[in-house]
C-alpha cells in the first residue's frame, strides 16, 4: 500500500503536541469533571447535580426534558435571582452538544459552569442557563461500541419506509469496535485510490478518461435483505436540526416540523418563557466567535431596493416599477396610519410581505467581525495561533439560527477543535491572499498587476464569468471593493466540494492527524473481509469522531483557552444608563423634561434582526411619580432601538408643582437598566 | 365583592342571552337540539351525554388542557364489533379553533348527534358508522368560546388563544381590552357628532352612517369599537387578549411573528393545540379532515401558501371531486384554494393535516351573511361575495331590515348616548356581538345539518379497499402464477399521493407468506395481456403498493411450492385485509 504522508508546518504540529500533552490549565480551584476523559450525558447532568448542590444559594438545576431514549435534559441555573420567578438581571443560555456528537461541547459546558462558580464576579447582576447536552441519546453513541457518529436520538423512525423500522442500521463487521467503511471493486463504481496516499479514495476523474474502480458503502451488511445497507439504523431526530429557521421538511432526520420532538419543544419554551435571555451562545461545531455568521443565501429582501405592489403603491401614491428604500417606504406609510400608529421597519415588513429575513443584517455583523477580530488577536496572545480547519457553517434549523433569526438575540457559536490543516505543498511565494485584499484600498488595489489579480482570481476557483477586467472595472467604478472580493472569493472557497480527481482536504488532514499525532488511531488501513453478499471487500476508512474530537488529553488546555472568552463577550451586553437630564421651565408650572440614555455597550439593543422581527422584550423609559400631568409624551415611552455605544433624546412636557419628584426609569426585561429622580423645581 | 359582581355580570349576560334563543339553560338531552348555541360548558354536556347514551360506540377523552387550564374534549366514534379505530380510515372533524366562530361547534355536535342518533336506524349511517372511526373535537379554542359567550364581544373579537402578548410594547401584558361602557354584553361601535367629522345620517336609515362628499358638511366622526384607554397611553383598545391565533400556530410551514402575524413565539406553543397535536398523531388512520370556521361560505383547500407548490395533479382530482360535491350540498359555499383565493397563511392547521397526517382537508368557512335577506321578490339576486362586498351603503340597510323584521331586532343596538372620559358625550350603538358572522338561531338547523352532510360525503368515499385473487395459474409442476387485484370503489387512494411523493410515510404493504412456500419473484402487473409486470428485484414477497381511488392496482407472483398461500393487505389509512388460497 502506498503510502506518501502527508505532513504539518512545524508550527503547527509543535501547538498540536503541546495541546495533547499539556497538563492543561485547570479554571484555578477545584473543578467538578476530571477534564481528562469524556463524560457520557449522565455523568455531565449529575456533575451539574453536584455543583447546584455545593452552590445551592446560587445554583439550582432544572429538568428540561426526557429524550425518546429515557435520558434527562437538564439546565443548571446560577446568578444570585435562582429563587425568584421574575428576574432583574439579564441572562445569557448556553446550549452544548445540540447535535448530540461533539462531546467535548458537553464538557465545555461544565467547564463553564465551574469556571462561572468561581468567582462571584461572572455571576454578579447576570443569570446564566447552562443545558450541557440537547440531544442525550445521540450524546450516548460516542459511548457505545461500535462507535458510530449519528446525532439521530432514539426516536424509532421507518428511514426506508418498508415494512420494518431501524431494521439495517451498521455493523461492525471485522469486530474493530468501529464502524467504518467498506470499498469493494466492481464495473459501476466511482471512486479510485489517490495515488499519493493509496489509503484515501477520491472519485475518478471522467473527464480525463479515467474509470472508477471501487464502491463505497458504510460497513454493514444487508439485514433486511432489501439490497441496501444500513438504509433503517436505529433513531429518529437529529435535535440540532429541529428548529424553525430554514426548517426543511420531509428529511430524513430533521423530523417531522421545528419542535415535533421534545427535547427541542421544551427548549423553545424554556427560552420563551425566559424574556430575560439577552444571549446565547451555542458549543457545538459552529463557531460565531471566529467566523461570522455566513450571508450569500438566497431569498433575502434587500431593504434598499424594495418593490411595492400595485394595490399598496396606488395607496402610498408609489411607483409599482420603481424600487425604494425601507426609510423611503416608512416616510410614505406614515400620512396614511391613524395618530399614534407608529410605523416601524417591521410593520411595513409585515404588510408588503417581505418574508422571513435569511441573511445576517449587516448592522448586526459589525459587532460580530469586530469580536471576531478580537478573539483571533486573544488567541494569537495566548500563543495559540494553530492552522486548523474552519468550524462548520451552521447548519439550517440549528438552535444557533433560531436564535438570531427568531428570538432576535446576539447569538455566540464556539467549537473547541477542528483538524489541524495540512501544510500546502504549493505555497505561491507573493501571491495575493483574502487577508491582503481585506485591507486593500480600492487604489491599491488598482494599482496591482492584472496577473496576480487573475492568478488570486483563480486560486480561489472563481467563476469563468467572474474575469479579471470586469472585477477591476467594478472597483473602478465603486460597484466593488477589494474587502468584498475577499469576502466572495472566501465564501467560494468554503463552498467547494471535493472534485473530482482531487481527495477531500478534510481526509487529507485526518490522516495526517492519525498518523501525526494518535499513532495512526483514527484511520483504520483497509483490509479485506469476505462478505456474506457482496464477496470481497476491503473494510477500513476514518474512525468515527477523529475529525471533531480530538484526544481526551487535550480537552482541559483547548477549554481553559477558549471558554474563558465567553465572558469577554459577555461583558459586552446592552448596558443601559440614563446620561442626563434637563428640566427647563417653560412658565405657569409647565416644564420640559428631556432625557437622554445610552448603551455604554457595543452590542446594540436589539440587534439589527430583533428590530426587524421585534421579538425582544421592548426598552421602556418609564415615568411615574404623584402630581404631575404629561401634557405631552406618554409615562411608558417604547424605545425602538438603542445602538451600541450611542445615546438618544426624549422629551416630555409635564405640568406639575414645585417640589414634586418624578422618577425616570430605563427599563428592558434583559438588559441593566438605570433609574434616576428629578426633583420639580430643583434641589434634592 | 368586584368577584361578585362580575359573576352577576356573567350571569346576567347569560340570562339574557337565553332569553334571546341564542343558548338554553334546560338539561341537554340526546337527540341533541339544534335551536340555539351551546356554550362551552354545554358542549362538554352534550358530548358526555351523547358517550352515556351510546357507550359501546364512542369513547370521550380530554386531549389536552388550554392556557386558563380548560379541559379540551375528543368524541371519537367507533364500532369495535367492526374492528379496531386504527385498523379503519379515520375521519377528523373539529371546530370554533378561533373563539368567536362557535357554530363550528354546533355543526360538530350535530354531525356526532346524526351518526350516533340514526345509527341503527338509517342505513347510509349505520354503513358509515361501522365503516370509519371518527375523531371529533368540537371546540379546539375552550377558553376563546367561553370568553365569547361570559365577555362583551363584537362578533369578530376574541379570536385567540389565552397567551398573554405585548401588542403595543409598551411592556405590558393584554392591559388594554375594549370595554363594554353601556354594560348590555357587546361591544359595539362609538361615534361623536363632530360637525368636522368625515360621515353624515344616510337619509335611508338614520342608524347608519355615511360617508361625506367633498364639500358637504360632516356630522360624525368614528370613534371605533367601544371602549376607553385603560393604560393612559393614548390609544383605546389597542392591546386585547393575545394575539397568537391558533390556525397560524402548527408546526408544518410556521413562520414567525413578523412574517406571520398572530404566529405565536414557537411552532405549537398554544398547550391545548400541542395537546391536539399529540392526540391526531396517535391516529394515523386520518385521512379526511374538517376544520369549520366561519364565514364566507368557503370549502377551503390548500396548500395555504404558494411557495408549498401545487398539490399532486391526483390529490386535486380527489379534493375537486369531494369540493364540487359540497358546493351541490351547501348551497352557495364555493370549494376554493387557500392561498390563490382567499390569502396566504403559515402554520395553518389545514396544511398540518394534509402534509404531516397525510389527510385531505377542508376548512369549511360556515354561514353567510348574504342569506340575511329583506328583499323585493322581483329584485334580481347579486352575486354577493361574503368575504369581500357585504359592506355597501344599500347592502347595510337591508341587513338593518332583515334585522327589524326577520330577526326582530336583536342584530342591532340602536344608538345610545354615553358619557365618555376621554371623548365627552358620544353614541354607542351597532351590530352586536351574535350578529353578522353568525347565523340567527333560525337557520341553525339548515347551516348545521348540511354542513355535516358534506362531511358525510367525503366520510363516504374513504378508501374501500377488496381483494381479489383473479388468477391462480400452474406453470409447472411447483410453480404458480398468482395474480392479485385490489380494488378501490371510492375517491380517496390508499394514501394520498402527496404523502407518496414526499416520502412521508411508508405505502400499502402486500405480503405473501406460507408454510412450504417460497415467492421466486413478483412485482406490479402493467399489463395483464402481454403479461408486463414490474418486478422488484429484491423481497419480492413484500410490495408497497397503493390503491388508486376509483381504480384498482395488480400484482403478479410466481411462487414455487404447494400448500396454503397467506396474502395479507395492510395499510396505515384503508385498513386490512388477509386471504389464504390453495395452491
Amino acid at each position: 500500500m502506498k503510502m506518501n504522508r502527508l505532513s504539518y508546518s512545524k508550527t503547527t504540529l509543535f501547538f498540536t503536541l503541546l495541546w495533547l500533552f499539556a497538563s492543561g490549565i485547570s479554571p484555578g480551584q477545584q473543578t467538578t469533571l476530571n477534564y481528562s476523559k469524556y463524560h457520557q450525558p449522565d455523568e455531565i447532568n449529575a456533575s451539574l447535580v453536584r455543583l447546584a448542590k455545593q452552590y445551592g444559594q446560587v445554583a439550582r438545576m432544572h429538568d428540561l426534558a426526557l429524550s425518546p431514549g429515557k435520558r434527562k435534559l437538564v439546565i443548571l441555573e446560577i446568578g444570585n435571582e435562582v429563587n425568584s420567578v421574575d428576574k432583574k438581571w439579564p441572562a445569557v443560555f448556553v446550549a452544548g452538544n445540540m447535535e448530540g456528537i461533539v462531546p467535548i461541547s458537553s464538557e465545555a459546558a461544565v467547564y463553564l459552569a465551574d469556571l462561572i462558580l468561581s468567582d462571584k464576579s461572572h455571576y454578579d447582576g447576570l443569570t446564566w442557563y447552562i443545558m450541557p447536552c440537547g440531544n442525550p441519546d445521540a450524546a450516548m453513541h460516542y459511548f457505545k461500541r461500535p462507535l458510530v457518529k449519528d446525532a439521530r436520538n432514539d426516536l424509532q423512525h421507518n428511514d426506508d419506509l418498508d415494512e420494518l423500522t431501524d431494521e439495517d442500521g451498521w455493523n461492525d463487521l471485522n469486530g474493530d469496535g468501529w464502524i467504518t467503511r467498506m470499498r469493494v471493486k466492481d464495473p459501476e463504481g466511482i471512486w479510485v485510490p489517490v495515488e499519493s496516499d493509496t489509503r484515501l479514495m477520491r472519485k475518478a476523474d471522467y473527464s480525463k478518461g479515467e474509470k472508477g474502480i471501487y464502491k463505497l458503502y458504510d460497513e454493514g451488511i444487508d439485514d433486511d435483505r432489501d439490497g441496501k445497507f444500513y438504509e433503517d439504523g436505529p433513531g429518529g431526530v437529529n435535535v440540532g436540526i429541529n428548529f424553525p429557521h430554514l426548517f426543511k421538511a420531509f428529511t430524513p432526520t430533521g423530523g417531522l416540523w421545528p419542535g415535533s420532538v421534545d427535547e427541542s419543544y421544551k427548549l423553545m419554551k424554556f427560552i420563551s418563557d425566559h424574556p430575560e435571555i439577552a444571549m446565547t451562545f451555542t458549543l457545538g461545531s459552529t463557531n460565531f466567535c471566529l467566523v461570522p455568521p455566513k450571508g450569500g443565501r438566497k431569498g433575502s429582501v434587500d431593504l434598499n431596493k424594495i418593490k411595492i405592489p400595485e394595490r399598496f403603491a396606488e395607496m402610498f401614491d408609489a411607483d409599482p416599477d420603481k424600487s425604494y428604500s425601507m426609510s423611503e417606504i416608512i416616510e410614505m406609510v406614515k400620512p396614511i396610519v391613524p395618530e399614534g400608529f407608529e410605523v416601524t421597519e417591521s410593520v411595513v415588513a409585515g404588510f408588503l410581505g417581505l418574508g422571513a429575513v435569511v441573511n445576517p443584517m449587516k448592522e448586526d455583523l459589525v459587532f460580530y467581525k469586530d469580536f471576531s477580530e478580537k478573539y483571533k488577536k486573544y488567541l494569537k496572545e495566548k500563543g495559540a495561533e494553530i492552522d486548523r480547519l474552519d468550524p462548520e457553517p451552521a447548519k439550517n434549523g440549528s438552535f444557533e439560527l433560531w436564535s438570531y433569526y427568531h428570538l432576535g438575540l446576539p447569538t455566540f457559536t464556539m467549537d473547541f477543535w477542528t483538524l489541524p490543516k495540512v501544510k500546502e505543498k504549493k505555497e505561491k511565494k507573493n501571491g495575493l491572499t483574502s487577508d491582503q485584499l481585506k485591507k486593500m484600498s480600492d487604489e491599491e488595489f488598482l494599482a496591482l498587476e492584472k496577473d496576480k489579480i487573475e492568478a488570486y482570481l483563480k486560486g480561489v476557483g472563481a467563476p469563468k464569468q467572474f474575469q479579471v477586467d470586469m472585477v477591476i472595472n467594478m472597483v473602478k467604478g465603486g460597484r466593488m471593493t477589494p474587502a468584498k472580493i475577499a469576502e466572495m472569493a472566501d465564501k467560494m472557497k468554503d463552498d467547494k466540494k471535493p472534485e473530482a480527481g482531487k481527495p477531500d482536504p478534510k481526509m487529507k488532514a485526518l490522516v495526517t492527524f492519525s498518523d501525526s499525532v494518535i499513532n495512526g488511531k483514527g484511520y483504520v488501513n483497509w483490509s479485506s473481509y469476505n462478505h456474506p453478499t457482496l464477496g470481497e471487500v476491503e473494510i477500513g476508512g476514518p474512525v468515527p469522531f477523529t475529525d471533531n474530537t480530538p484526544p481526551a488529553t487535550m480537552i482541559d488546555s483547548l477549554l481553559s483557552l477558549q471558554v474563558p472568552w465567553i465572558f469577554e463577550i459577555v461583558k459586552k451586553l446592552p448596558d443601559l444608563k440614563i446620561l442626563k437630564t434637563e428640566l427647563k421651565l417653560q412658565g405657569a408650572g409647565v416644564y420640559e423634561l428631556k432625557v437622554w440614555v445610552e448603551n455604554k455597550s457595543f452590542i446594540p439593543i436589539p440587534t439589527a434582526i430583533g428590530k426587524r422581527n421585534q421579538r425582544p422584550p421592548p426598552v421602556l423609559i418609564i415615568l411615574s411619580g404623584r402630581d404631575f400631568e404629561l401634557l405631552s409624551g406618554k409615562n411608558r415611552t417604547t424605545i425602538s432601538d438603542l445602538p451600541g455605544l450611542k445615546n438618544k433624546k426624549f422629551t416630555w412636557l409635564i405640568k406639575s408643582e414645585k417640589g414634586n419628584v418624578i422618577n425616570i426609569e430605563l427599563k428592558a426585561v434583559n438588559a441593566r437598566g438605570d433609574m434616576k429622580q428629578i426633583k420639580i423645581g430643583g434641589g434634592k | 365583592m368586584k368577584k361578585l359582581l362580575k359573576n352577576i355580570a356573567i350571569l346576567t349576560v347569560v340570562l339574557l342571552l337565553s332569553v334571546n334563543g341564542y343558548s338554553q339553560s334546560d338539561d341537554i338531552k340526546v337527540p341533541l337540539r339544534f335551536d340555539h348555541y351551546y356554550t362551552y360548558d354545554q358542549v362538554v354536556q352534550a358530548l358526555k351525554v351523547l358517550h352515556k347514551a351510546y357507550p359501546d360506540l364512542t369513547k370521550l377523552e380530554v386531549v389536552g388542557k388550554s392556557e386558563e387550564n380548560r379541559e379540551i374534549y375528543a368524541l371519537t366514534i367507533n364500532n369495535p364489533k367492526t374492528g379496531e379505530e386504527l385498523s379503519k380510515p379515520g375521519v377528523y372533524v373539529d371546530g370554533n379553533i378561533h373563539g368567536n366562530e362557535i357554530q363550528a361547534s354546533e355543526v360538530c355536535l350535530y354531525f356526532l348527534n346524526t351518526l350516533l342518533t340514526k345509527y341503527g336506524n338509517n342505513e347510509k349511517i349505520t354503513k358509515l358508522v361501522d365503516k370509519n372511526a371518527y375523531y371529533v373535537i368540537p371546540v379546539v379554542n375552550v377558553d376563546g368560546r367561553c370568553h365569547f359567550f361570559t365577555d362583551a364581544n363584537t362578533s369578530s373579537s376574541n379570536r385567540g388563544l389565552r397567551r398573554p402578548k405585548d401588542d403595543d410594547r409598551d411592556g405590558l401584558f393584554d392591559e388594554d381590552f375594549p370595554d363594554d361602557l353601556d354594560g348590555d354584553g357587546n361591544i359595539c361601535r362609538m361615534r361623536k357628532k363632530d360637525p368636522f367629522g368625515k360621515y353624515k345620517t344616510d337619509p335611508e336609515d338614520p342608524r347608519l352612517m355615511i360617508r361625506v362628499k367633498p364639500g358637504e358638511k360632516g356630522e360624525w366622526t368614528r370613534l371605533g369599537q367601544e371602549g376607553i384607554d385603560n393604560d393612559g397611553d393614548g390609544r383605546v383598545n389597542e392591546d386585547s387578549e393575545g394575539y397568537v391565533d391558533p390556525n397560524r400556530n402548527w408546526g408544518f410551514n410556521w413562520a414567525p411573528q413578523y412574517v406571520q402575524g398572530g404566529a405565536g413565539d414557537y411552532p405549537l406553543s398554544g398547550v391545548g393545540l400541542k395537546g391536539i397535536a399529540d392526540f391526531i398523531m396517535q391516529k394515523p388512520n386520518i385521512i379526511i379532515g374538517y376544520a369549520f370556521h366561519n364565514s364566507g361560505g368557503m370549502f377551503l383547500r390548500g396548500p395555504s401558501t404558494k411557495s408549498q407548490g401545487k398539490f399532486h395533479p391526483k390529490d386535486i382530482e380527489v379534493m375537486d371531486y369531494l369540493g364540487k360535491n359540497n358546493e351541490k350540498i351547501v348551497p352557495g359555499y364555493r370549494y376554493l384554494i387557500s392561498w390563490k383565493d382567499l390569502y396566504s397563511t403559515y402554520g395553518d392547521f389545514g396544511d398540518f393535516l394534509d402534509n404531516i397526517i397525510g389527510a385531505y382537508t377542508f376548512v369549511g368557512e360556515l354561514f353567510m351573511s348574504s342569506t340575511e335577506t329583506y328583499r323585493d321578490p322581483e329584485q334580481k339576486t347579486e352575486e354577493e361575495d361574503d368575504m369581500f362586498r357585504g359592506s355597501s351603503n344599500e347592502r347595510n340597510r337591508e341587513k338593518l331590515k332583515y334585522n327589524d323584521h326577520v330577526a326582530m331586532g336583536e342584530l342591532y343596538k340602536e344608538w345610545k348616548e354615553y358619557d365618555h372620559p376621554t371623548y365627552g358625550k358620544i353614541e354607542i350603538g351597532g351590530w352586536v356581538k351574535m350578529s353578522s358572522r353568525l347565523p340567527h338561531p333560525f337557520m341553525l338547523q339548515d347551516l348545521v345539518h348540511r354542513n355535516a352532510s358534506a362531511v358525510i360525503f367525503s366520510a363516504e368515499q374513504t378508501p374501500e379497499v377488496e381483494m381479489e385473487v383473479f388468477e391462480v395459474k400452474k406453470i409447472d409442476k411447483n410453480l404458480s402464477r398468482v395474480r392479485i387485484r385490489l380494488v378501490n370503489d371510492k375517491a380517496m387512494p390508499s394514501i394520498s399521493y402527496h404523502s407518496v411523493q414526499k416520502k412521508a410515510y411508508p405505502k400499502d404493504i402486500l405480503k405473501l407468506s406460507g408454510q412450504g412456500i417460497k415467492i421466486i419473484s413478483g412485482g406490479q402487473l402493467t399489463d395483464n395481456y402481454r403479461d408486463k409486470v414490474n418486478y422488484k428485484e429484491y423481497k419480492p414477497e413484500v410490495q408497497f403498493c397503493q390503491v388508486p381511488g376509483f381504480g384498482k392496482v395488480e400484482y403478479q407472483f410466481l411462487v414455487s411450492g404447494k400448500g396454503n398461500l397467506v396474502i395479507e393487505y395492510e395499510s396505515m389509512k384503508a385498513g386490512k385485509i388477509k386471504k389464504q388460497v390453495k395452491l
